[in-house]
């Protein structure tokens, strides 16, 4: 997001991994990325709740299984339990950008109109307007710890005290 | 599977055009039968599981769930059919309890979102043939669909004259912007934008949770919000300082009521009439300032007097103000979410830009909105003036509205499966069991 920000000469006494932190804009471009990809999530906790299903569905067929491999012969091959995971994992949905990156579409020649080249592109204009993450009006500072808008020191107070993620965000 | 169950149906629809249109949106599932005006049915795309349920659940068009913290499954993400067993799930309810079909004794017509990926073609063909014996299938993409209802409504407009459009649809999962030449989807000029409904949703979520209640869980009553609350500004700088006003100066500012379960289980706006004061700011640069002080006193006393009516909820209500038109504003330029991507106006420039010069004096003139995303009030001008600055003088820039954005596509769709060749462009059961999925989809030309 902000890859020519104004580093001060001065050196800075913080410990190596901090350092690592502050230097690259990379964990603030990740922790964007996953702000945006979390705007194509159904539910907010739906990691919780999906796999608590699932286990619990999960786990009513292991009983049947184990109650039917009792009652029948032991001819048939038992599933190991590592086989069985890996089972599921095959059958369980995949989601589309691990699908997408299935389909391969670099490799297409370049003149085929594929899902990666329909993608508009990035601006024309490099200028970009910064909202305020508080209150959402017109933001003319940047938290100098996680890179974060805030337009008055109101906002920068509120800020600090709920949201501002040192080193994380 | 679904074939086991005995054809209770078969005869009473038997006179009736057996093409079944299958608008498979995101967001909205709009199906009906061929050659009708509207879809019989509208539902969410979704298995939803409110509260006070311990299975998720089909939706159904006519009982109010209490939707309040429902968690939802959704079969579709970013658009693209990626859970075939969920869907195989809703479709089957669809077909069976509310459509009343039989899919052995019937064609589909489908919509496909473009660039629809090879393996995602091959399990929806999976589908459609294997697990319901559909008689045959066409896939049709929604551009070319859009085109063709918009071409036989105005038959000697110019969309139908010069036969070719350029039709933008802002959906709930994306944002596609599409020149459609002699109903066939230019497929090299079309542009995407990875913003829809459904991240407006979940950002309008986003700030209300951080700035007033914690509504993560809330997806329906957050979707209530955004449609009946937000709209696109015309002057985005004019509009965040009358948002910033205190008092009854603020225009902009409005009170949602969150459903208590007890009295009523939908939110509702609290004042309509205040949340549609901002169109008096959209004709003019400047509103005049008695006439919207009159206004502005008489809505303060009819508020006095609801409020007073009504219980107090100062728990169970926010108030909004510059949300309103920054959610929407994303679409216009997705750079303000950090995004980097261009905005809806470049993107049309875009995609026109990569067609045949001949054609793009008329497709600026021939732009046709599609997409429930395009409800929000204002959306065409304010495209229109961020359009017009980029676009060459000597060309006209002329936007169309449909009457209805989200049934646009499937009463193309509906069009398309009442004409005489219809049959003849489909693929057959036998012609996929003979050909195979990949080598079929060739005869759609997409």
């Amino acid at each position: 997001m902000e890859d020519e920000r104004r580093m001060s000469t001065r050196t800075r006494k913080v410990a190596p991994k901090m350092a690592a932190a502050l230097a690259s804009a990379d964990n603030r471009t990740q922790a964007a990325l996953a702000r945006l990809e979390a705007l194509e999530n159904d539910n907010a906790g739906i990691e919780t709740v999906e796999i608590n299903d699932d286990d619990d569905e999960a786990s009513l067929d292991d009983d049947e299984e184990g109650y039917t491999q009792k009652r029948h012969s032991k001819g048939t091959k038992r599933k190991t339990r590592q086989a069985k995971a890996l089972e599921d994992a095959r059958k369980a949905p995949r989601s589309f950008l691990e699908l997408l990156h299935e389909a391969n579409l670099e490799s297409l020649p370049p003149h085929v109109p594929s899902y990666l080249k329909a993608a508009v592109g990035p601006p024309s204009s490099t200028s970009r307007r910064y909202f305020c993450t508080v209150c959402g009006f017109a933001a003319s500072y940047t938290c100098v710890k996680c890179g974060m808008r805030f337009c008055c020191i109101r906002c920068q107070n509120i800020h600090n005290d709920t949201r501002c993620l040192k080193f994380v965000a | 599977m679904y074939s086991n169950k005995p054809c209770t149906y078969a005869s009473s629809f038997s006179d009736m055009s057996n093409v079944v249109v299958l608008d498979n949106g995101g967001g909205l599932i709009k199906a009906g039968h061929g050659g009708e005006r509207d879809p019989a049915v509208i539902i969410p795309n979704c298995l939803y599981r409110p509260l006070s349920s311990k299975k998720f659940i089909h939706p159904s068009p006519t009982t109010t769930e209490d939707l309040t913290s429902a968690a939802v499954r959704r079969p579709i993400d970013r658009g693209y059919l990626i859970n075939t067993d969920l869907q195989r799930d809703i479709w089957a309810h669809l077909f069976s309890s509310l459509l009343h079909v039989t899919p052995s004794a019937s064609s589909l017509l489908l919509t496909e979102p473009l660039f629809t990926l090879p393996s995602i073609q091959r399990a929806t063909d999976e589908l459609v043939f294997e697990d319901f014996n559909f008689k045959s299938l066409f896939v049709a993409d929604s551009p070319s669909l859009v085109h063709l209802y918009e071409a036989s409504r105005r038959p000697y407009g110019l969309v139908s004259k010069a036969q070719c459009s350029l039709v933008v649809d802002c959906g709930f999962s994306f944002t596609h912007a599409a020149p459609v030449f002699q109903n066939f989807t230019v497929n090299y000029a079309v542009k995407r934008i990875d913003l829809g409904g459904k991240a407006l949703t979940n950002y309008l979520k986003e700030l209300v949770s951080y700035r007033a209640i914690n509504v993560m869980d809330e997806t329906f009553i957050i979707d209530d919000v955004k449609e009946k609350l937000c709209f696109v500004s015309l002057d985005v700088a004019r509009d965040l300082q009358i948002a910033r006003k205190r008092g009854k100066d603020n225009l902009l500012r409005c009170t949602y009521v969150l459903p208590d379960g007890v009295t009523h289980t939908k939110g509702f706006v609290k004042d309509p009439d205040a949340a549609k004061k901002y169109l008096s700011l959209s004709d003019g640069s400047l509103p005049k300032p008695l006439e919207t002080e009159k206004d502005v006193g008489q809505t303060e006393v009819t508020n006095a007097t609801r409020d007073r009516k009504r219980i107090d909820l100062t728990k169970n209500e926010f108030d909004l103000t510059n949300e309103r038109f920054l959610v929407p504003e994303m679409i216009f330029q997705p750079a303000d979410l950090g995004m980097n991507e261009a905005g809806l106006a470049e993107c049309i420039v875009r995609s026109v830009n990569s067609c045949q010069s001949y054609l793009q004096s008329v497709l600026y003139e021939s732009i046709i909105l599609t997409g429930g995303s395009t409800l929000f009030p204002c959306f065409a001008e304010r495209l229109e003036r961020e359009l017009r600055p980029l676009v060459p003088d000597n060309y006209q820039v002329k936007i169309t509205t449909q009457e209805d954005p989200i049934l646009g596509v499937w009463r193309g769709g509906s069009l398309l499966a009442s004409s005489p060749d219809f049959e003849a462009m489909c693929v057959t059961k036998a012609d996929y069991e003979e050909l195979g999925s990949a080598r079929c989809r060739r005869r759609f030309f997409h």
